[in-house]
């Protein structure tokens, strides 16, 4: 194809990723600021930032608080994401496209009118806002992905296999256990990294759903609306070095495992 | 169905692999497990009972269940019901919001603001999953995209928060406009609709971008040789190959990213002012004050629910009808 083109085009590509990285960068830079005054330019460094943020036991606390919650919600998650797939994918039957259409919902529900429905049902249900709130309704806003996931990777698994287990007498909850579900490891590795990183970075259905408690991004957020401070740089970027780093990680991970299988 | 697992023949196994057999085979084997087994898979129909009814129930009383609650308490006068009141049916929260000029202001703006932001997204990201699609090689083309994963892993309170240090008056980018000797002054573009959608378009991005390059990567590109070799010119090729046929994957990146910048809150709140009120921030208004204003909430909630339902539903006719007047 035409050469001008291409070169044009790959200058777009690495101004696109200037333009997702540079501002990400910066903030990590301001992190290191010798000044309470955010602005540029940085003239000291220093570190006191990040050794302030352990002082600060709100911090660590909003911290583990957020990890359980991810890990609590993702749990359910897979679970339930997992059955749905195995129920919708290969399956034909009446109310199928209903079925999938309600799966996917709590995906397509803008952030806000999510976080409201969920709030008015837990009233109704009688749970209280904290914990339990934020952990059911990460979990249900996280189903659509793992189905949707483990969906793809369940198409892909040969027949024959199962086939062959029942011919060879496995009955059907043993053929789940031992042909489809190893096969769908990698699938459902992946998603459930997914959805820690959504549950573990949902600002919105955590700020209405919370109780006194902050989860670390609704800690950030109270921060913000009272001053910007090189502190909040040191926690933002802490949090944003583990959630890449896990994100990079699981990406590796799981390719390596479905090129495996 | 046979009730013994078969004897395993050939060569000997190992012992790691016996441990595991003894286990499937114990089980299979024992009593209480076959009887339940055996009930539960009598018949295909059964089996298929069984297996479809925790989730027909979870997405009934879990995902559907929140949206019809909703639906219902924005029917009613009050909520949550304090005892010894009585709850009672009413339009009123809904005439509220053709009443009043300060609720359908945000409103209106939030779907144009969303409009705008989606078509935005849809111009800066075409080009770069055009360029990974077709203009690199497989093996970069997965590490090309990954590296522009990184960034959306971080989440949206971190990246909104990268935006106000990125466009403050202190900011990078007045800070190097300054020393390019362009501006004296800083140019105010926090608290405005351009910060906003500066960083709505940065949370959004990845959304039109991964339906983008699906579309873009499955088009065969023997189409535009083809075309190129019939003489159509580059542009000619773009408009009448490239666009159409990807007009599915611009449907899709558009409707997901329009439904995601009508639900953002946290973000309008923090890049935009007062002149930028979204209607996330009247819904939310109802929700922090005392308990009777909820039933509001949860109308204008479930108005704008349907408007952007609506509206996405009607562009996706569209782009419909455009794919299918394009390939006659």
């Amino acid at each position: 194809m035409n050469r001008g083109n291409r070169i044009l085009l790959s200058c777009v590509y690495w101004a696109f990723v200037l333009y997702v990285f540079v501002p990400l960068l910066l903030m990590i830079l301001m992190g290191f600021k010798d000044s309470k005054f955010i602005g540029f330019p940085i003239r000291s460094w220093t570190l006191d930032w990040y050794t302030g943020v352990f002082d600060d036991a709100a911090v660590p606390s909003a911290f583990v608080y957020s990890v359980v919650i991810a890990v609590l919600a993702t749990m359910i998650s897979v679970f339930v994401g997992t059955w749905i797939a195995v129920l919708l994918e290969g399956r034909k039957f009446l109310g199928r496209t209903a079925m999938f259409g309600l799966t996917v919902l709590p995906a397509l529900v803008p952030g806000i009118i999510s976080a409201i429905a969920f709030r008015i049902y837990a009233r109704w249900l009688g749970i209280e806002p904290g914990m339990g709130a934020i952990v059911w309704a990460h979990a249900v806003h996280n189903v659509p992905f793992v189905a949707l996931v483990v969906m793809a990777r369940l198409s892909t698994l040969p027949k024959s296999q199962i086939e062959a287990a029942r011919d060879l007498g496995a009955d059907p909850i043993i053929a789940f256990l031992r042909i489809t579900l190893p096969y769908l490891v990698p699938a459902i590795l992946g998603a459930s990294i997914f959805c820690l990183l959504l549950s573990f970075d949902d600002f919105v259905r955590s700020f209405f759903l919370g109780g006194y408690e902050p989860t670390l991004p609704v800690l950030i957020f109270a921060k913000l609306r009272s001053g910007m401070s090189p502190e909040i740089n040191a926690i933002a970027t802490i949090a944003l070095v583990l959630t890449a780093a896990i994100g990079i990680w699981a990406e590796r991970f799981t390719r390596r495992m479905s090129k495996d299988t | 169905m046979s009730d013994d697992v078969a004897p395993r023949t050939g060569r000997g196994p190992d012992t790691a692999d016996r441990k595991r057999l003894t286990f499937w085979g114990t089980l299979s084997s024992w009593t209480p497990y076959r009887l339940v087994v055996g009930l539960a898979t009598a018949s295909p129909r059964r089996q298929f009972l069984i297996l479809a009814a925790f989730p027909l129930l979870w997405v009934l009383t879990q995902h559907l269940g929140p949206m019809l609650q909703m639906l219902r308490v924005s029917f009613t006068d009050a909520y949550p019901v304090a005892p010894g009141v009585e709850q009672h049916f009413t339009l009123d929260n809904y005439a509220r919001f053709f009443g009043d000029y300060i609720f359908w202001q945000p409103f209106f703006r939030t779907l144009t603001f969303a409009g705008v932001f989606t078509f935005c997204t849809l111009i800066l990201t075409y080009p770069v999953a055009y360029f990974l699609a077709r203009h690199v090689s497989r093996k970069n083309q997965m590490l090309m995209l990954l590296l522009l994963l990184i960034p959306f892993w971080v989440g949206e309170i971190v990246r909104t928060y990268a935006i106000m240090i990125l466009l403050g008056n202190t900011g990078a980018v007045n800070q190097l406009l300054k020393w390019l000797s362009l501006i004296d002054r800083p140019i105010p573009f926090m608290y405005t609709s351009f910060s906003m959608g500066v960083g709505i378009v940065y949370l959004t991005a990845l959304y039109m971008l991964l339906p983008l390059y699906s579309a873009l990567e499955k088009l065969p590109r023997s189409y535009n040789e083809a075309a190129a070799d019939l003489g159509a010119s580059a542009w000619t090729r773009f408009r009448r190959i490239t666009l159409p046929l990807t007009l599915e994957g611009i449907s899709s990146g558009c409707t997901l990213v329009f439904l995601i910048s009508t639900g953002f809150y946290a973000t309008p709140v923090l890049l935009g002012g007062p002149s930028t009120t979204v209607f996330a921030e009247t819904i939310a208004g109802f929700f922090h004050v005392a308990g009777d204003e909820w039933p509001t909430g949860a109308a204008f909630a479930t108005i704008m629910f349907v408007a952007a339902i609506f509206l996405t539903g009607a562009f996706q006719k569209l782009m419909n009808s455009l794919r299918k007047g394009d390939t006659n």
